[in-house]
């Protein structure tokens, strides 16, 4: 069973089957196979069931939020300011990306967005500034990878729904982590520019006033995440509700500026539908694969398996570790969550491991492989808003940090209350 | 102007699939402002506006079906690339198709079943278990005629992809069907940018 399962997948990935049929298909594929009963019948009522699900609506809400602030020019104010207040530090405006990367995450839930607004803000600096091109690049490749880790954040709804775990929890103890590993990041160009000083590029004169000039650029950001991420932790409002709130704050702010005019209006929904579009028609295909699945016990067949091999927890979570590094670099992300989440999340928390501290560190495996070649998503990101050059210089930039996130995924693993401890003051 | 977008049959498919598109969005907005107004109103009044987790999930399954053939048109659906971006023209577009036939045949395939749900609501007069009962056939009638513009979308973009494929047409079927490449993406993104950037701003 287990091997046709992989089999039948990666056959229908190779062929580039469209991965939402890829999904949905090799779960027909495995009811006829495998189920007495013709499950394919419930295709209906499984695709209606999953697509009016309330937890699910936060993802459109957190596109359509993300959307609104992208072309409301909120970004390129925000990365203004950061520059002002952090370009001193050696490595000057490298610190600035990766900060201005940490703020616009924790409003967009996405590691692409981020990539790509910040990308496109900074870009121009490398040569103006005369930079290391290839270390400039991997800070924006690896600054937008702290879009799914902090909070909001598209990919642990999509965890949180696919192992019932709570969206609002594991949104808190994205929080430390989020602000730990762009610390580390920081720390990571401090040392590269100690070592090698002419990686660092020209300083930015900046001056007291115009710092504090700079300051209120900040709050639309600081607004928003406080409505996010405040009535979460207070209590108030559910994923949904919280991105519902963001939303309404988001167009308040746009409106205010004046942005809300139609033809922004427009690239805004357009751009929200199409990828809402994209990732309701994976998540529609990976809930029937996920009720195939249970139905026939395909679930409990592979964690029998692995329960077999006998290994201890810790021996398991490496091997765990292990295949999410390598499956990430050949795999896009949102399907390699769907397609191994459902079954391998069971099987952690069965061994003793926090549903909410496993999502976190499932979201670390993610952005590494979002920045871990040949597959990675970031990396042609930001390759596709530079104007020339191979993109084998964002592979090499990105480097030293995939060895940052790995310091983090040990990190992690070792003080799980690094994830753990917001989450568990809240519930008090 | 390329080819397709004269088209008389895909300029009727991207145009109902827009206009779909664009009600979903006005509902998605609309649904943001019931949900949050709801939860203020809840948490600060102990008043309620009653129903906005279930509106606002019929709103995601109606706006996702419309969403999934606005996408399909875009050529925006992820497919793993990695042997695909290696194979020559040829072998790209016959993919192409294939993939575009595969997602139609399995759409299809859930439409049928998603008639069954509505067919099943109708026989029983279901209506939804919560305060605004309401009755099911009417949620379930409008997503299913998202499904079914998927459907069009689909048979659409096949009837001229498959004769621009056994005519060799490699290129235009890379233009109707093909996997947007990421560069390719990134372009439209920037002179959407850029088109916003000439507006004047105040």
């Amino acid at each position: 069973m287990i091997p046709t399962t992989v089999v039948v997948l990666l056959a229908l990935l190779a062929l580039s089957v469209p991965v939402a049929v890829a999904v949905g298909a090799l779960g027909l594929v495995l009811d006829q196979l495998y189920s007495p009963l013709p499950l394919s019948r419930a295709l209906g009522e499984v695709t209606w069931s999953a697509s009016t699900d309330f937890l699910l609506v936060a993802i459109p809400l957190f596109i359509l939020l993300g959307e609104i602030l992208l072309r409301s020019g909120i970004a390129e104010r925000m990365y203004a300011a950061m520059v002002q207040w952090l370009s001193w530090l050696p490595g000057g405006l490298m610190h600035s990306n990766i900060a201005a990367s940490a703020l616009f995450s924790s409003i967009s839930g996405s590691s692409v967005a981020t990539a790509a607004t910040i990308g496109t803000v900074a870009v121009g600096e490398i040569d103006k500034r005369g930079y290391n091109e290839r270390f400039f690049l991997g800070t924006l490749a690896a600054g937008g990878t702290l879009g799914i880790l902090i909070p909001p954040s598209i990919n642990m709804i999509v965890y949180g729904v696919l192992t019932q775990t709570s969206i609002p929890q594991l949104y808190l103890a994205g929080i430390v982590p989020g602000v730990v590993l762009a610390a580390l990041f920081m720390l990571t160009v401090l040392i590269g520019c100690l070592i090698r000083p002419r990686w660092g590029g020209r300083r930015v004169q900046t001056t007291w006033s115009s710092r504090i000039a700079a300051l209120p650029d900040l709050i639309p950001p600081l607004l928003i995440f406080v409505v996010v991420i405040g009535s979460i932790y207070a209590g108030l409002a559910t994923a949904t509700e919280s991105a519902a709130l963001g939303v309404l704050a988001a167009l308040a702010v746009a409106g205010a500026r004046r942005r809300l005019t139609w033809p922004v209006l427009r690239e805004i929904v357009e751009g929200t539908m199409k990828t809402t579009g994209m990732i309701m028609a994976i998540l529609v295909g990976a809930y029937f694969l996920n009720f195939v699945m249970i139905s026939i016990g395909l679930a409990r067949t592979v964690s029998d398996t692995i329960t077999h091999l006998g290994w201890s927890p810790a021996q398991t979570l490496v091997a765990v570790i292990a295949f999410y590094v390598v499956l990430g670099m050949f795999m896009e992300t949102l399907s390699m969550m769907v397609a191994t989440i459902p079954i391998v999340t069971p099987i952690m928390v069965g061994m003793g491991y926090d549903p909410v501290w496993f999502g976190v560190l499932i979201i670390l495996l993610i952005e590494t492989a979002l920045i871990t070649p040949p597959v990675g998503l970031n990396l042609y990101v930001v390759q596709g808003v530079r104007p020339r050059g191979p993109i084998a210089d964002v592979i090499i930039g990105a480097t030293p940090f995939v060895v940052t996130l790995f310091a983090m995924i040990a990190l992690l693993s070792v003080f799980p209350a690094l994830a753990l401890w917001i989450p568990r003051s809240a519930m008090r | 102007m390329t080819r397709s977008d004269r088209d008389p049959l895909l300029r009727v498919a991207r145009a109902v699939s827009h206009a779909g598109v664009w009600l979903s969005g006005a509902l998605l907005v609309g649904a943001a402002g019931l949900v949050g107004v709801d939860v203020v109103l809840r948490r600060f009044f102990d008043m309620s506006v009653g129903g906005a987790d279930e509106i606002s999930g019929y709103v995601l399954a109606i706006g996702s079906a419309w969403a999934f053939g606005y996408c399909l048109l875009d050529r925006g659906h992820i497919r793993i690339d990695s042997i695909y971006v290696r194979l020559p023209a040829r072998a790209r577009s016959v993919l192409d198709v294939t993939a575009v036939f595969v997602f139609t045949a399995f759409m299809a395939f859930v439409t049928w079943h998603a008639w069954g749900v509505l067919d099943q609501s109708w026989s029983v007069g279901a209506r939804s278990i919560s305060p605004l009962a309401t009755p099911l056939v009417i949620p379930q009638a409008v997503w299913l005629v998202g499904l079914l513009s998927v459907l069009f979308a689909g048979v659409a973009l096949l009837a001229r992809a498959v004769p621009a494929l056994a005519r060799g047409r490699d290129a235009e079927v890379g233009r109707l069907v093909g996997y947007r490449t990421l560069s390719e993406e990134l372009e439209t993104e920037l002179e959407r940018e850029q088109r916003l950037r000439g507006e004047p701003r105040r």
